[in-house]
């Protein structure tokens, strides 16, 4: 097969695996059953590693290929089964400027910065803070950007179209409600979209070289891929046409080198290059022409104590909460509450790279992007929002589309025993109380009657069974009174098991076999 | 009438008139009163279609409900998602078969949705609805855009003015009330009245003003030409959802009645409780939105 054609099979393959992943974060109608979504995900590889943490190694097999195809060839993962590289050379082919003339320039890889930026991730997530990570992660931040910049457009074309065919009772397509995602998710999220974009856009794949840890962690594994890029000196003609297609300027023509840790397998220069002078080669073969830059022994130094500082000043959880502080105190109410699955809010902000996979999927959107709920490390990891609506009882999507393990997959018997808060009355804000009229709005939506009514005073009041409750916010939400709930969920901030709801089997009071009571 | 017209109808009438005659059906032509007008038809040990079938014949057919080329909405109690034998939801072989005498009767669409509680396309799947009418020819409409509830003044209402009506329910020729009985944590007893709480949007405002007057002011409002009380199962306690399996009961009984105040009177007594303790019945009937004195309604009682 003549190298050329690899550049075909990356672009076919890329676009095959891009469409589904943008199609996965704008699916509104629950379209793609979880299952398949947990097969294109499971190649993702930072919620691939983050999941491996949470000891579900029987779904690592996703993992296993990316570390081998990586092992054996490169980074081929950047340019096929990255969907935010995928984004980024859309973006890059929008530059028609450059495309006319085709230039990219050998630049000099900066590891300082990529490498350094690495170790203090790796650092921050082994210490239990996945803030610097999501901010930075490819998968995830792919996610956000489809989620809060073009959903919303996919929302309103979706709605659009339902309330016109609506209008004619065609009831084909059905409005999904719009929720505004936060302010602050929003302003993260476009920031990052603009930099993106600028950076692809000037630079091709600038940020996979600068910024993307799971581009520095590949790039190391790549260091000793068996096949790697060469120029062969002998069939090269010197023309430099490699170079100028190399969105990653990871090709020196001029010294006919190639820096194989920066090159993201795009194949663009086996297209460019008009003789062979360009090889996929055993290393050990190619060892003399394929060889990196002489390594700067000062820069390695460095770079090795920049990593062992990090580690030192990181030494563990505790001291990262002190710098990044996870809440969990008991100021009623403000505490954050982490979706069923999760275990608890300490154990989902360490685990959740904030792709917003479950924000999108989650069929009632109670789901919402935190801002400082979590603390600063967690902002934009997903917390239920009672505000906007309750978790449904028998639902258990979150935790199987969740690709990081930060929600596990819980069966729905177990999932209506998981207690991930508890329901708090204030008696003194309650309609019954305050307009002396008859509601239970509240026990009228709860599914284990942990909140049940009680007659008091000619009255019937909401009373709380505790044991009961899982905090599904099926009674705050639809609770009438205003400007303050009455009733309202307290987060678990480790999640606890409810008691199984049990009464006495209900008997009729009118007999079957007796005549009608009227 | 022209003078053309009139003849024509006159010897028509007396051409039939005297081919009854000859045939010997003189007498029971001019017997034919209109049947008789049952105020109320309960049926008890069928199945849920089965005792339909007997209840809407008593009542004369489904065509004295529903002309030729008229469009329906059926209304069932499609609240939660849980599954028919929990009896939180209206059931499914009831819709389809109250579908099926509609279009038998000629109607041109029938429509079935509900303003659910928990999430509607999990209601609508799971309660064996969605299935069941789309099998027996309805069309499901979703009933959680808001934009599809329009403002109309509840007149005669004394808390509830206003309120957003699903444009289904204000635009369709006949409204079939089709609610499941059951305890309810709220206002006690959900039946007819209170499943018209799923044909508005904000119920917040109802339970924020006095519930049980609202629910009764509605029902002054739009009374549905049918009123269809399911009570196959029915849910005794934990309602309105239900926790178990335990909670549920099974009656075999159907009410049917054109008056909502009497089919909740007669729904009351048959949950075991009596009709003035429920207050949306009393103040419903004290504001004459229909009758709870059930003692001298005219009622059809059929045993299967």
């Amino acid at each position: 097969m003549a190298l050329r054609h690899l550049r075909t099979i990356r672009v076919v393959t890329s676009l095959l695996l891009f469409l589904p992943a943008l199609f996965i974060f704008t699916d509104l109608t629950g379209v793609v059953p979880p299952a398949a979504v947990t097969v294109l995900t499971s190649l993702q590889f930072v919620p691939g590693i983050v999941k491996l943490f949470s000891g579900l190694a029987l779904s690592a097999a996703g993992l296993a290929l990316v570390v081998l195809l990586t092992l054996l060839f490169g980074r081929v993962y950047c340019s096929t089964i990255c969907p935010l590289g995928t984004l980024q050379d859309l973006f890059s082919r929008l530059n028609r400027k450059r495309n006319s003339r085709r230039r990219f320039l050998f630049r000099r890889q900066n590891y300082l910065l990529h490498y350094g930026l690495l170790g203090l991730t790796s650092a921050l997530a082994l210490g239990g803070s996945l803030f610097l990570l999501n901010l930075i992660e490819p998968f995830s931040s792919f996610g956000r950007t489809v989620v809060t910049l073009l959903r919303p457009v996919a929302l309103l074309l979706n709605n659009g179209t339902a309330s016109l065919l609506g209008a004619a009772h065609v009831y084909m397509f059905f409005t999904v409600p719009l929720h505004i995602p936060s302010p602050v998710a929003f302003a993260l999220t476009s920031v990052f979209a603009g930099v993106l974009f600028t950076m692809s856009y000037m630079r091709g794949r600038l940020f996979c070289n600068t910024l993307c840890p799971a581009g520095a962690l590949l790039g190391l594994m790549s260091r000793v891929s068996l096949f790697r890029i060469v120029i062969d000196k002998a069939a090269c003609k010197d023309c430099g046409l490699c170079e100028k297609v190399c969105k990653t300027g990871c090709i020196d023509s001029e010294n006919m080198r190639v820096d194989f840790s920066a090159c993201v397998g795009c194949f663009n220069c086996f297209d460019a290059c008009p003789t062979v002078g360009l090889r996929y080669r055993l290393s050990r073969a190619g060892a003399q022409e394929s060889s990196l830059r002489p390594v700067n022994r000062r820069r390695r130094t460095l770079l090795r104590g920049t990593a062992g500082a990090v580690l030192m000043v990181f030494p563990g959880k505790d001291t990262l909460r002190a710098i990044l502080p996870v809440p969990t105190g008991k100021s009623r109410s403000k505490l954050p509450i982490s979706p069923p699955g999760s275990g608890g809010t300490g154990r989902f902000t360490s685990r959740c790279t904030a792709c917003h996979l479950c924000v999108n999927a989650c069929p009632t959107q109670v789901l919402s992007p935190a801002f400082l709920e979590y603390g600063p490390g967690g902002i934009l990891q997903p917390r239920m929002d009672y505000t906007l609506s309750t978790c449904n009882y028998d639902c258990v999507v979150c935790g199987q589309v969740c690709p990081s393990g930060a929600i596990l997959p819980l069966e729905a018997e177990a999932k209506k025993l998981v207690q991930i808060g508890k329901a708090r009355f204030v008696k003194d804000d309650c309609i019954v109380i305050t307009k002396k009229t008859e509601c239970g709005a509240c026990s009228e939506h709860c599914p284990t009657k942990a909140v049940h009514m009680v007659k008091s005073e000619g009255l019937f009041l909401p009373e709380l069974n505790e044991d009961l409750c899982i905090g599904c916010g099926s009674c705050e939400h639809p609770c009438p009174s205003t400007p303050n709930k009455a009733i309202y969920v307290e987060s678990n901030p480790v999640h606890l098991t409810a008691k199984k709801p049990e009464s006495k089997k209900a008997e009729p009071q009118v007999k079957p076999g007796t005549d009608f009571p009227f | 009438m022209d003078r053309r017209t009139f003849v024509k109808q006159t010897v028509g009438g007396a051409v039939l008139a005297g081919a009854a005659a000859a045939s010997g059906r003189f007498s029971r032509l001019f017997a034919a009163v209109p049947p008789v007008p049952y105020d109320l038809v309960a049926v008890k040990g069928g199945e849920p279609d089965a005792m339909f079938d007997v209840a809407i014949a008593a009542l004369g057919g489904m065509t004295s409900f529903v002309r030729k080329g008229q469009k329906v909405v059926i209304k069932p109690n499609i609240g939660w998602d849980v599954t028919p034998d929990r009896a939180g939801n209206t059931n499914p072989k009831l819709v389809a078969r109250i579908i099926r005498h509609c279009l038998d009767a000629g109607a041109k669409e029938v429509y079935v949705f509900d303003h659910t509680c928990d999430d509607w396309r999990r209601s609508y799947k799971n309660s064996g609805i969605e299935r069941a009418a789309k099998d027996a020819g309805a069309m499901m409409a979703p009933g959680h855009t808001e934009s599809n509830y329009h403002p109309v003044s509840v007149t005669g209402g004394k808390v509830l003015r206003e309120a957003h009506v699903h444009e289904l329910v204000l635009e369709s020729d006949v409204y079939i009330n089709v609610p499941v009985l059951k305890h309810h944590s709220s206002s006690q007893l959900t039946a007819g009245m209170k499943n018209q709480m799923g044909i508005v949007w904000d119920r917040g405002y109802w339970h924020r003003n006095d519930l049980h007057q609202c629910i009764a002011d509605f029902a002054g409002y739009r009374k549905p030409d049918l009123t269809v009380v399911d009570a196959y199962l029915m849910l005794k306690q934990n309602g309105p959802r239900g926790v178990s399996l335990d909670d549920v009961v099974t009656m075999k009984t159907q009410l049917v009645a054109k008056d909502i105040v009497a089919a909740d009177a007669a729904a009351a007594k048959l949950f075991g409780v009596n009709p003035d303790d429920i207050g949306y019945i009393k103040i419903a009937a004290a504001q004459k939105a229909g009758r709870k004195d059930l003692e001298n309604l005219n009622i059809k009682r059929i045993a299967l």
